[in-house]
């Protein structure tokens, strides 16, 4: 019953960011929406590890970490590049 | 799973919720990043407290190398980014602007 609930709330917070990621006006709202989407995916793979006792795909949460941090990264100073070469500011 | 995991579990997705109305609801791409990029760490960091109480040493350790991880770029990434919509939105910049422009 709780556990229904957190996986409820993770569907909901998931769906809230996918919206950020379609709407967002700036690419950086998306680069955010799309990180924070993965902590919900994160965050189910563990809740559903501990429903389950199950940890086979625990080790997936690594990879995942550190691939979103990777795109990140890739994408802002890919942002702040093409703002320098515009000459934004 | 024992209940008290599942609220512990269920205080962390509160977090999470919690950060998506933030990125939801806010004005600027400042706000939205301050909300969504500095709980998701905590949210995640509390389901894993809960999944390991749950799971034992087995489950722990790939969950705390996930937190660590986690907690180590996170902030990383908010950083650059916010660098990022410093330098490609000046429209968004707030009232008091300390970063020096760039030098030709």
């Amino acid at each position: 019953m709780i556990v229904a609930l957190a996986y409820a709330g993770l569907a909901v917070a998931a769906a809230m960011s996918l919206y950020r990621l379609l709407v967002g006006p700036t690419l950086a709202d998306r680069i955010i929406a799309l990180d924070l989407a993965l902590v919900c995916l994160m965050s189910a793979i563990a809740l559903d590890a501990a429903d389950r006792g199950d940890t086979t795909w625990l080790n997936l949460l690594v990879v995942i970490a550190i691939v979103g941090f990777t795109a990140t990264v890739a994408t802002s100073r890919f942002v702040e590049r093409d703002a320098d070469r515009r000459g934004v500011r | 799973m024992s209940t008290v995991a599942a609220l512990v579990a269920l205080a962390g997705v509160a977090i999470v919720v919690l950060a998506a109305v933030g990125l939801l609801r806010f004005g600027t791409p400042y706000a939205r990043i301050h909300a969504a990029g500095k709980a998701s760490p905590v949210a995640f960091i509390i389901v894993a407290i809960a999944a390991s109480a749950e799971l034992g040493w087995s489950g722990a350790a790939p969950l705390a190398l996930a937190a660590i991880a986690l907690l180590l770029t996170l902030p990383l990434a908010v950083h650059l980014l916010f660098r990022a919509v410093h330098a490609s939105a000046p429209e968004f910049d707030p009232s008091i602007d300390e970063i020096p422009p760039p030098a030709e």
